[in-house]
């Protein structure tokens, strides 16, 4: 009789073990309070740092913050997101997505849809010193706003002083921007730069995002056809034209290669990138031993541009409303938060008064770029930024591009072949999308 | 003997074990049945069905039959004339096929060495787990590990520039030998060692007598292993290269990770199941997935029954009944 007992229960745990995976219980309704897990998907470290450091402090002793971080890698993010914001009206409390992070490339896809809340109705209403463009992209076609940001993301060249100094004779930011401030004039220094033993850009996809971030048209037209806006194809010729003399190398904007570049012994001059790419990306260059701190600066280059940038939306079905909502205030409204972000972060704010502060601070001084009020020169670059023709498909699109492209750089296919490899990659990735050759 | 065992009977009163055998085994087919053959069936279903995703929204399915197996068979790059899913099915094999020979090469020549009693290897132990270490690594760690070493930055790549083999620009995985020679080089490393502990096994299966009593007819070495080992190895051998088939159709993780997903160069590296994770992006095409999917199915059956087929004729299942244990 006992021996029968315990084969039930080893069998009845068993079962119970492999039914436990089914979720429980189904809540409806949009928002509500008292969660006891604050969970928050991100694709990287960046906003988590910014977070623990300014914020982490003033959660309830009794909620727990759990960070779901994937990296955005061919969509991985945005894949592990898309299943949980579907399931998350049968999630159990502990695992509802509270906020989630978006970048500028997919804000849309989630902006535009229901599974995100209009956050005016969890109290956050204040946009009045954010810049217009950030609110505008998470708004959804309504005009009702989904989300903050944190940052604002004016992109600029920076450039490495020694090698301008060589170059031009001089480092000022306003004789270099000078030298640099159309591609005709950035062309002329490639071919200067090359002479000298020189790179111009250590990427081949370095000036993508000056170029794609002007772009006058969509990547789909209103039937849904695949189109190439006129940015585009400058971009794809210039970057011929630099891979063909040697002013750049065959890198990824990401990849190992292009990092080393900033070390002090790189030959770099130029790189294109907003406040968070020399805070986040810049490793190298900050380097105590091998980098070269002090060495760079900012200026607006041939093209006014944005790049990237991250959005805190807000999920529909939170039980955090209330946190989520003092979270989002904390990194756009709260000022003490947002100057934090500025002088011990080297972010450029999504506030307006804060940067104006900043900017107009004869004091404030960015050591990295030797000196050099960089707030001051993103300042006068905001005004340019515009949230225009993007779609739900742009993250795959631009680096489907870029990846098929760099076969080409590589010499490992033809041009046509390279085209012809994204068309298909086009068509895999998207049923949707029409190609007409 | 019979009577105690009629005694045994009686005293339980008729109890079953084979029942409890049977319950034990249920949670194992129900697990299966749930979560492996119910999706299979709707992976087929699926196969008959447009079913996809735009954005957020998932569009409802249509029923369109055979259509997406057409769209996969006329689907090609550019002017190429080969169907692409014909063209990631090339790569998967030549990927395999790249891996495979060598494996079972020195994977019998291993099990040979450490089975031979006149060789009688000392410190056999140590070298089993040393040659089966790489298969506990995980595959992906395994690829990431051998990117870093191989990329433009790396070690190796570095010594090939010094030794001026490669120019500093030189990309390897940006070239279809080494791309395709790595990833077969992987997977190379982490079976050899499965493989050569599987064969091992098969070899200490054979009767030694056969073994002494070659030895004593005059037999030398080679004659051994070809008129003895290898036809008795073959039960063996054919799982061995059927599981590995298997294992290689169904290829994703190393090739993906050392082309980043692109299956670069050109998509020499691309096989069937990065293309299938392709399809479930951002669209979640379920229905050109599953008849991908189905395809992939077909095509792992027939070629595991032409290697049935070829390592195992009919004289074959005839000589190694005694020891397969299938009486006739």
């Amino acid at each position: 009789m006992k021996k029968k007992l315990v084969t039930l229960v080893v069998l009845a745990a068993m079962i119970l073990c492999m039914v436990a995976g089914c979720g429980k219980g189904s809540a409806k309704g949009e928002s509500s309070n008292g969660g006891k897990t604050l969970n928050i998907y991100a694709w990287n470290e960046e906003f988590k740092g910014f977070f623990d450091k300014y914020y982490a402090s003033k959660i309830p002793a009794d909620v727990k913050v759990n960070w779901i971080i994937n990296a955005s890698d061919n969509g991985l993010y945005q894949q592990k997101l898309d299943e949980a914001l579907k399931g998350q009206s049968k999630a159990s409390a502990d695992d509802k997505v509270d906020l989630f992070l978006a970048e500028a490339d997919y804000i849309t896809k989630y902006a535009d849809s229901s599974y995100t809340l209009d956050i005016s109705t969890i109290g956050v209403t204040d946009y009045s010193n954010m810049y217009d463009y950030t609110v505008k992209a998470a708004s959804d076609s309504k005009g009702v706003v989904k989300g903050v940001s944190f940052q604002c993301c004016p992109s600029g060249l920076i450039y490495r002083r020694s090698i301008a100094k060589d170059l031009f004779g001089t480092d000022d930011p306003a004789a270099v921007q000078e030298k640099l401030n159309s591609w005709d004039k950035f062309e002329a220094v490639a071919a200067d730069a090359k002479a000298k033993g020189y790179y111009m850009t250590a990427s081949f996809a370095e000036t993508y995002r000056v170029f794609s971030n002007n772009c006058t048209s969509a990547w789909v037209n209103s039937k849904n056809e695949l189109h190439f806006d006129d940015q585009i194809n400058a971009w794809i010729a210039q970057t011929d034209k630099f891979i063909e003399n040697g002013y750049t190398l065959t890198a990824g904007v990401w990849d190992a290669e292009k990092q080393d570049q900033m070390y002090a012994t790189g030959k770099t001059l130029c790189f294109f990138g907003p406040a968070w790419y020399f805070n986040f990306c810049m490793g190298n260059a900050q380097d105590p031993e091998k980098g070269c701190p002090g060495d760079w600066a900012v200026i607006e280059g041939p093209q006014a541009h944005f790049w990237g940038g991250t959005w805190m939306l807000a999920a529909n079905g939170t039980d955090n409303a209330d946190l989520v909502a003092d979270i989002m205030k904390a990194f756009t409204v709260d000022e003490e938060t947002v100057s934090n972000l500025v002088a011990k972060e080297g972010q450029y704010p999504n506030n307006k008064k804060v940067a104006a502060k900043y900017a107009e601070d004869p004091n404030f001084a960015n050591a990295f770029l030797g000196g050099q009020n960089d707030v001051a020169v993103f300042s006068a670059m905001t005004d340019n930024i515009k949230w225009e023709n993007h779609t739900i498909y742009d993250q795959q699109l631009n680096e489907g591009l870029q990846n098929k492209l760099q076969e080409f750089y590589k010499g490992a296919v033809s041009k046509e072949e390279a085209m012809n490899n994204f068309y298909n990659y086009v068509s895999e990735t998207f049923k949707t999308i029409v190609i007409n050759k | 003997m019979q009577n105690k065992e009629k005694k045994v009977k009686k005293k339980k009163g008729g109890i079953s074990y084979a029942k409890w055998g049977y319950i034990f085994i249920l949670p194992f087919f129900i697990t299966y049945f749930i979560w492996s053959f119910l999706p299979q069936v709707l992976t087929f279903v699926y196969s008959f069905f447009k079913i996809y995703t735009e954005g957020l929204t998932e569009v409802a399915p249509e029923f369109i039959g055979f259509g997406n197996y057409v769209d996969l068979f006329t689907k090609t790059i550019g002017d190429s004339k080969t169907p692409t899913i014909l063209l990631y099915a090339g790569n998967t094999m030549i990927m395999w096929i790249l891996g495979a020979v060598p494996q079972f090469l020195i994977a019998l020549l291993l099990a040979v060495w450490f089975t031979n009693l006149r060789l009688n290897i000392k410190g056999q132990g140590f070298f089993k787990t040393v040659i089966y270490m790489p298969n506990l690594i995980m595959a992906s760690a395994f690829s990431m590990l051998i990117w870093t070493v191989f990329n433009p930055t790396g070690p190796v790549h570095m010594i090939l520039e010094n030794a001026n083999l490669v120019s500093k620009e030189y990309d390897l995985f940006f070239s279809v030998t080494w791309a395709r020679g790595l990833v077969a080089g992987i997977n190379f490393l982490m079976w050899f060692g499965n493989t050569t502990i599987v064969l091992m096994a098969g070899i200490m299966g054979i009767d030694n007598s056969l073994f002494e009593a070659a030895l004593i007819d005059g037999a030398n070495s080679r004659k051994v292993f070809f008129k003895i080992t290898l036809p008795l190895l073959m039960p063996i051998l054919t799982y061995a290269v059927i599981t590995s088939l298997i294992g290689g159709i169904n290829m994703y993780d190393v090739p993906y990770i050392l082309s980043k997903g692109n299956g670069t160069p050109n998509n020499t590296t691309t096989t069937l199941i990065m293309f299938i994770q392709r399809l479930l992006g951002p669209s979640k095409d379920y229905g050109t997935a599953g008849a991908a999917s189905v395809l992939v199915f077909i095509f792992s059956a027939v070629l595991s029954l032409i290697v049935f087929k070829f390592f195992i004729s009919k004289d074959g299942m005839r000589d190694n009944t005694k020891k397969g244990g299938k009486r006739k």
